[in-house]
């Protein structure tokens, strides 16, 4: 959560990372439930941006999501990430079929100088709530996934990002000529985050 | 022992034993005297055989010191013979010991004995199962043998089915070859055929063209001939005709003149008319054969159309045929380059594949339609924008127009102005004149008081009128300035409408430009590309996914295992009862099963390094935890009573001062709990425990606090 000082309308750096990789695991959790990829009893309800947002209760993704909150922080906070992708993928062919994409805008003078902003909490809430908005009826128009998928997210850094130990290094997993859905995006004044969502033509679409 | 002197009964001489040589019976014999006596040895034998006294006291000294020596020796004996006594006891015991040992060896070697039947027992076990397996593994080696040379015999059938099918192949080549070689001729023979028959069709045409040439000559000559003929054949039938009448007049004249006549005459002259009428006879054949030709003239003439259509239609064959040809050379361009555009559409290898590219083409187009949808969208967005900016300028043109119109009404009133200014200075001219007159007449008159008044009247008015003329007179020029104000404003919105324009324009090609640069930028960032210079894309190892994802496959190659292992079975059985027609299912299973196991083994290998990964990671965390906390954490899952699993978690500060001092909690489902033991009921920790977990509930807090109070405890002690 955000580093809670005496007023309530300052955001430091570590607290606007906290925000942000927060948003990331609540997004992340949003999509594998609204999408399908995991099956809707492994999910548990909680209330959170002053909407009921669901969960994932399994202990893989739990951990996997937790130990990725973890490395995403570190590199928000050094001002290195520049991009989050969430990828869906079939899960037999390994086809990308949706990318989730959180672009990151950090504003450089904060990393630099360690200074502070100001914006409210409830306006950052505000944000959010509209993108998880966005994210729930983004269903109306996404394609089906009418088969089993998987789920792995990329990490856009700076060049001289050291590769931990648990990363790797990756190709894009880009989709060809995709279609494309800009969502709202949200901003911390130290973080600017867009979101985007491309996926995959529909042959149906086309005939 | 020195031997002593002989008895005497042996001095006596032996009759028999003088025969012996005298060295051999022993006599005693005095060195001293040897010397002297053995000259006469052989005469005076006897005699020495005497003992001096000198000899026997030699003996006796002799005896005494053989004596003497003979107890030394007895002594020495005794001395050794005790000697030899304890050693035989000792070689008694010894020997005892040795029997013992014996004994013991004995009893050893029938153990060893035992042992080595045991061994033996073993051994002819082991022998019998190792024979058995031998005989086994030639069983199974003469199973593979036979397999082998199955699997030799299907080879060879093989290699001669592949070698047959080789040469069926080269055969088949041999075979296209020649078809392609047949064929290839046939074209060329085909070539010069339709070369042959195009010449033929040349010749012929040009024969036919000739004769053609030739029957119309012959047609034209039969014309004229004809013609001739027919002029002929006219003259001849008015001179039948003449001869008819002449005839019939000459018959009338001999009927008259058969009653007249002679009949000499009358026959010599029918006789004549007889023969001019044979001549007219024969002339009439003449005609009618010229007749006939005019009719096979007609014939040929008809005959002569139906080769002219010929011609015609030959001809239009010859045209049709150089069509066709054209039209033959149009698709052979055609198909090469066909072909040849086959072979420059990348990623097509035969005309199958062509449709598919033309879909993909035709998809293609249609987004390049929507895209250039969007553009005409954004056009018209562009085009609206500039009907305001025109409908702007129209207005500020409408407004330019009505000040240009106020500037012609107020020229108009100026020169009304002027008019007038001109009408009033004509007037008052006018009136100076009549005023000059009257001036004159009041002269002339000499004061008519009369006019006067009216003088001074027009004089006022004239004045007045002055002052109206210079008050206008400066309105013109007031007019004129503004006018002149008005002029230059309009100037200047002019120039700024013209530049506004401008700029309205420039901002739109710009807005354009903006607008596709944004489009390609969001197509760019929605499809997730990125500059490598400066952004490298990473991912996560996901460990749990490729964890469980690894124990799927390796569960599911396992029981593909299973499977396989029920199925090669099933196939021996089958095998055995069907024989060979199992050996080639069984090798490819085998291989099969081979790859598996190997897959298998990667698995586990990856399985293995993941979790050693792991473990390494953990250990980090482990020792970085400790470091920044001041605690060794150990975690440990346990069981409730009831079954359900909790972890439990033991705290040992890195400074504390005994082992005892550990802290243990409980973690279950997000609640940690503290766990009591002999530390923690301490008074001064359960006091600690009290404020900071109970009361304050912040865990954190206490074990800070309690590390802050062990580090001081450290120092200050």
């Amino acid at each position: 959560m955000a580093s809670k000082t005496a007023s309530k309308d300052i955001i430091t750096l570590r607290g606007s990372t906290a925000i942000v990789s927060e948003f990331f695991g609540y997004a992340a959790n949003s999509i594998l439930y609204n999408r399908g990829v995991y099956p809707e009893e492994s999910f548990g309800r909680v209330k959170k941006y002053g909407l009921p947002l669901l969960l994932s209760q399994d202990e893989g993704v739990k951990t996997f999501i937790a130990n990725l909150n973890t490395q995403l922080s570190e590199w928000l906070e050094a001002g290195k990430l520049q991009r989050i992708v969430l990828v869906i993928m079939s899960k037999a062919t390994n086809e990308v079929l949706e990318r989730w994409n959180f672009s990151i805008e950090t504003d450089r003078e904060v990393v630099e100088k360690g200074v502070s902003r100001e914006k409210s909490d409830k306006e950052i809430m505000r944000e959010i709530q509209a993108i998880m908005r966005q994210i729930a009826s983004s269903i109306t128009y996404l394609p089906c996934l009418d088969e089993p998928c998987i789920f792995d997210v990329l990490a856009y850094t700076d060049k001289d990002v050291a590769v931990p130990f648990t990363w790797t290094e990756s190709d894009p997993k880009l989709i060809a000529n995709p279609q494309m859905v800009k969502l709202h995006s949200f901003n911390t004044k130290i973080h600017k985050v867009d979101t985007l969502v491309s996926y995959k033509n529909d042959e149906w679409d086309e005939q | 022992m020195i031997v002593r002197t002989p008895p005497l009964k042996k001095r006596r001489p032996d009759a028999t034993g003088n025969s012996e040589s005298p060295k051999s019976d022993g006599r005693f014999v005095i060195f001293e005297d040897l010397p002297e006596p053995e000259p006469e040895l052989s005469h005076q034998h006897s005699d020495q055989m005497l003992c001096t006294y000198q000899c026997r006291q030699l003996v006796k000294a002799d005896f005494l010191d053989a004596l003497s020596s003979a107890e030394k020796q007895s002594q020495d004996y005794q001395t050794k013979l005790e000697t030899m006594d304890d050693n035989l006891r000792k070689s008694e015991a010894e020997r005892m010991k040795f029997r013992d040992q014996l004994l013991y060896a004995e009893q050893e070697l029938a153990a060893a004995k035992g042992c080595e039947q045991a061994l033996q027992d073993q051994l002819l076990k082991e022998v019998n199962e190792s024979q058995e397996r031998l005989r086994k593994q030639i069983h199974i080696h003469s199973e593979l043998e036979t397999k082998f040379r199955k699997e030799m015999e299907l080879r060879k059938n093989a290699e001669s089915l592949l070698s047959s099918a080789k040469q069926k192949a080269s055969d088949l080549e041999g075979k296209l070859s020649h078809v392609s070689e047949s064929i290839e001729r046939e074209k060329v023979r085909l070539q010069k055929e339709l070369t042959q028959l195009k010449q033929e069709s040349k010749f012929s045409m040009s024969r036919i063209s000739a004769d053609l040439e030739r029957m119309e000559c012959k047609a034209s000559n039969s014309e004229k001939e004809a013609v001739l003929l027919k002029e002929q054949l006219e003259s001849l039938q008015t001179k039948l005709n003449e001869c008819l009448h002449e005839k019939n007049e000459v018959e009338k004249k001999l009927t008259t003149l058969t009653c007249q006549e002679f009949p000499s005459d009358d026959n010599i002259l029918v006789r004549h008319l007889r023969e001019e009428l044979r001549n007219y006879e024969s002339e009439v054949r003449e005609a009618r054969k010229w007749k006939a030709s005019h009719e096979d003239i007609e014939l040929l003439r008809e005959k002569l159309l139906e080769e002219k259509g010929r011609r015609e239609r030959a001809e239009s064959e010859v045209l049709k045929l150089s069509e066709a040809q054209i039209n033959g050379k149009k698709l052979e361009d055609e198909l090469s380059s066909w072909k040849l555009v086959m072979k420059e559409i990348p990623g097509v290898t035969s005309a199958v594949d062509i449709p598919l590219k033309f879909e993909a083409l035709q998809k293609e187009v249609l987004e390049g339609m929507m895209k250039m949808g969007e553009v005409t969208a954004r056009l018209k967005q562009v085009e609206v924008a500039l009907d305001v900016a025109e409908n702007a300028r129209q207005n500020v043109e409408t407004e330019s127009a009505l000040t240009n119109e106020k500037m012609e009404l107020l020229k108009l009133e100026l020169k009304r102005t002027e008019l007038l200014l001109s009408s009033t200075t004509e007037e008052r001219d006018r009136l100076k004149i009549i005023v000059d007159q009257l001036k004159q007449q009041k002269n002339v008159e000499a004061g008519t008081a009369m006019t006067d008044g009216t003088v001074k009247e027009l004089e006022a008015s004239l004045v007045m009128k002055e002052d109206l003329i210079k008050k206008l007179e400066s309105s013109i020029l007031e007019q004129k300035d503004v006018n002149a104000r008005q002029h230059n404003e309009i100037k200047l919105l002019n120039e700024r409408l013209s530049s506004e324009s401008r700029r309205i324009k420039s901002l739109e090609r710009e807005d354009d430009r903006l607008r596709s640069e944004i489009a390609i930028l969001e197509s760019k960032l929605g499809h997730g590309d990125f500059s490598s210079s400066s952004t490298k894309v990473l991912r996560m190892v996901n460990s749990l996914a490729v964890d469980s994802e690894a124990k799927q496959t390796i569960e599911a190659l396992q029981n593909e295992l299973q499977k396989t292992k029920d199925k090669l079975q099933a196939i021996e059985e089958l095998k055995k009862q069907s024989g060979d027609a199992g050996t080639l299912v069984d090798s490819y299973i085998s291989g099969k099963v081979v790859q598996l196991k190997e897959q298998i083994a990667t698995l586990e290998k990856r399985e293995e390094r993941y979790k050693a990964v792991f473990a390494d990671r953990i250990s980090v965390f482990r020792r970085a935890c400790c470091e920044l906390f001041g605690y060794k954490i150990v975690m440990d899952d346990h069981q409730r009573s009831d079954g359900i699993p909790v972890t439990r978690f033991t705290l040992q500060s890195i400074y504390a001062q005994s082992d005892d001092e550990k802290l243990q909690f409980e973690y279950e489902s997000g609640n940690t709990k503290i766990l009591g033991n002999n530390y923690t009921q301490q008074s001064e920790i359960s006091h600690q425990v009290e404020i900071f977990i109970r009361k304050l509930n912040s865990i954190p807090a206490f074990t800070a606090n309690l590390t802050v109070e062990s580090f001081n405890k450290r120092t200050l002690s």
